[in-house]
């Protein structure tokens, strides 16, 4: 699940940062935009079946990849 | 609109003073609010006496004050700048060597390095408008009107320096006219989404229909609409009746389930502008809200908005896959011309040139940049877009692409030279260029830069990346800042030795 969620994660975000550094600000690197964030909702949606509502999409629960994986994993 | 379109602001104040202008996140003003405002800063502006001719920089975000400031400089006999809180120091220098503004007012704290030009501090206004003397002297003798310029918005331009497109109050009336005609059908005092910071002038159409109108502006500012969260939970919150947005903001709005017309029952018309509406988010919404009425429109920022308008009926999404932009304002004449500027055939493709009242004047302070794009055609001001169409035997207008290297990213404006001449100043660049990546609905959904990198000692791309980010976050406005950067050895080139853009554009979107 790790892995999957980093793969579309550094597919969004064109960059394997993501993949080395789990705790990288996302959003504040300039990593990922609202578009980008929509694109990567609808991507858990289609690859992994994982539907989040997004508006229960808070920003800084979102905003590095360990907190992601965390989410994620919470909504298995 | 008979009268001055400010005077109609205020006559409307002066009947209705305690009715809500705006709403900012549950903080309201009141139309009376507005002309104390304004009018205590167009006292003030007056007493300057500042060079009539000189527009005046606003700086701020999305706030009441904004609008009042807008007001009151126009009151002044003053056209202003929307300048966002978050444009980036060089675009700051650049619009002030080009619009050579009489002087600043400062709504939010400009940036340090700018303090040294001639301003009205935040104090200050708030002084104006709270201890402001309302003199029975503002009339309409010194409100901006007929073809003098009332607002003036920088648009990217090719490299690096932005135009500023001047819009004068009789364009600007034709706009507000058409928005309130039988084209739109609108409600005329409702509450309307304000989204659109006001640089951009998908703002004017929320802003002056609105405001004219006697109706609300609801305000969703941006670090709201950032937050989806946030977002979800005003939006039902605001009873808005008029939608105002970009068709990228209503994709994020529909990934919310109960965004429909159970939820936000008050919603009963939706206007795009800015970019491309796709059938698949025109056809998601006309499920949701199955009674409300949907239009496309288009225009470029040197025309005041938007000049064409379709509504996307059920009969439109079954007969058209790629979405119309259809039929010009009544005041208004399309015609699609070829290279040497003559009018092709009926049913052939042709750049769009619009011609009519509502039609800028031209760049400000550029002669020869305003020459290339305006022109007269039957005695109406014209201005040739660089864009492609093609009018169907319907009689809808389609949109057929760009002649240059200019795309719309999430409905705005970029020139492509303009990011790769950023790009070219970054001292950690040896040469790039940037192309756009379109999606299946022909809408850019990324910027590519690619790029040859001067020596450097960075261990990893990423570091490397950021390093230039950086750089680029001083130079350049953040919409322009591509989401992709690759690493070359070399550029592709033409037989000319140019960049060959269009191959690596073939190539990233096969």
């Amino acid at each position: 699940m790790k892995d999957q969620v980093l793969d579309i994660l550094a597919d969004v975000t064109g960059s394997d940062e993501v993949k080395k550094d789990l705790d990288v600000n996302i959003f504040q690197t300039g990593l990922l935009d609202s578009m980008g964030t929509v694109q990567f909702l609808l991507e858990l949606q289609n690859q992994l079946g994982i539907d989040v509502p997004v508006s229960e999409f808070d920003r800084s629960e979102w905003e590095t990849p360990n907190k992601i994986i965390a989410k994620v994993e919470s909504m298995k | 609109m008979e009268q001055n379109l400010i005077a109609t602001i205020d006559n409307f104040a002066v009947k209705h003073p305690d009715k809500i202008a705006y709403n900012y996140l549950g903080t309201t003003n009141t139309y009376s609010d507005l002309k104390k405002y304004s009018d205590a800063l167009a006292d003030y502006l007056l007493k300057l006496d500042l060079p009539k001719d000189q527009p005046i920089v606003v700086f701020g975000g999305q706030t009441f004050e904004m609008i009042a400031t807008f007001l009151g400089v126009v009151k002044s006999g003053h056209a202003y700048i929307p300048v966002d809180t978050n444009s980036s120091l060089a675009r700051l220098e650049s619009i002030n060597e080009i619009g050579q503004p009489a002087m600043y007012i400062q709504v939010e704290e400009l940036p340090a390095e700018m303090k040294q030009v001639k301003n009205i501090t935040q104090a200050q206004l708030n002084d104006i408008f709270t201890h402001g003397s309302f003199t029975e002297d503002i009339d309409e003798t010194t409100f901006v009107n007929g073809n003098n310029t009332f607002y003036i918005i920088f648009t990217s331009g090719t490299t690096g320096k932005p135009k500023g497109v001047q819009i004068s109050h009789d364009n600007l009336v034709s706009y507000v006219d058409w928005m309130h005609s039988d084209d739109f059908d609108i409600k005329s005092d409702g509450i309307c989404l304000s989204q659109a910071p006001y640089s951009f002038d998908l703002s004017v159409m929320d802003l002056y229909p609105t405001l004219t109108a006697g109706g609300q502006l609801a305000v969703l500012p941006k670090e709201t609409t950032e937050n989806f969260k946030q977002l979800f939970e005003v939006l039902p919150k605001l009873h808005i009746n008029e939608w105002v947005s970009t068709p990228s903001f209503m994709d994020i709005c529909l990934l919310q389930p109960t965004f429909d017309e159970t939820h936000m029952p008050e919603l009963s018309h939706f206007v795009f502008c800015g970019e491309e509406l796709t059938h698949a988010t025109a056809a998601n919404l006309k499920q949701r809200f199955p009674h409300a009425r949907i239009f496309n429109t288009y225009g470029p920022t040197e025309t005041t908005v938007a000049v064409t308008q379709v509504e996307i009926t059920d009969e439109i999404l079954e007969k058209y896959q790629r979405l119309p932009i259809g039929k010009p304002k009544a005041d208004t004449r399309i015609v699609l011309v070829d290279e040497d500027t003559h009018e092709v055939g009926e049913l052939d493709e042709g750049e769009i040139v619009i011609a009519g009242p509502s039609v800028s004047k031209g760049y400000i302070n550029n002669p020869e940049k305003t020459a290339n794009a305006f022109l007269e055609v039957e005695g109406m001001n014209a201005y040739k877009t660089g864009d492609l169409g093609q009018f169907d035997e319907n009689g809808q207008l389609l949109y057929k692409g760009r002649l240059d290297f200019q795309v719309k990213l999430h409905g705005f404006r970029i020139e492509l030279e303009d990011v790769d001449h950023h790009l070219g100043q970054v001292s950690l660049i040896s040469q790039a260029t940037t192309v756009p990546k379109y999606d299946k609905n022909h809408k850019v959904s990324q910027l590519i830069a690619y790029i040859v990198p001067e020596e450097n000692d960075f261990d990893d791309e990423f570091k490397l990346t950021q390093a230039i980010k950086e750089e680029l976050q001083e130079i350049m406005m953040s919409y322009m800042m591509p989401q992709r950067f690759v690493y070359v050895d070399s550029l592709p080139l033409t037989p000319n030795g140019k960049i060959d853009r269009k191959s690596l554009m073939k190539e990233v979107n096969e």
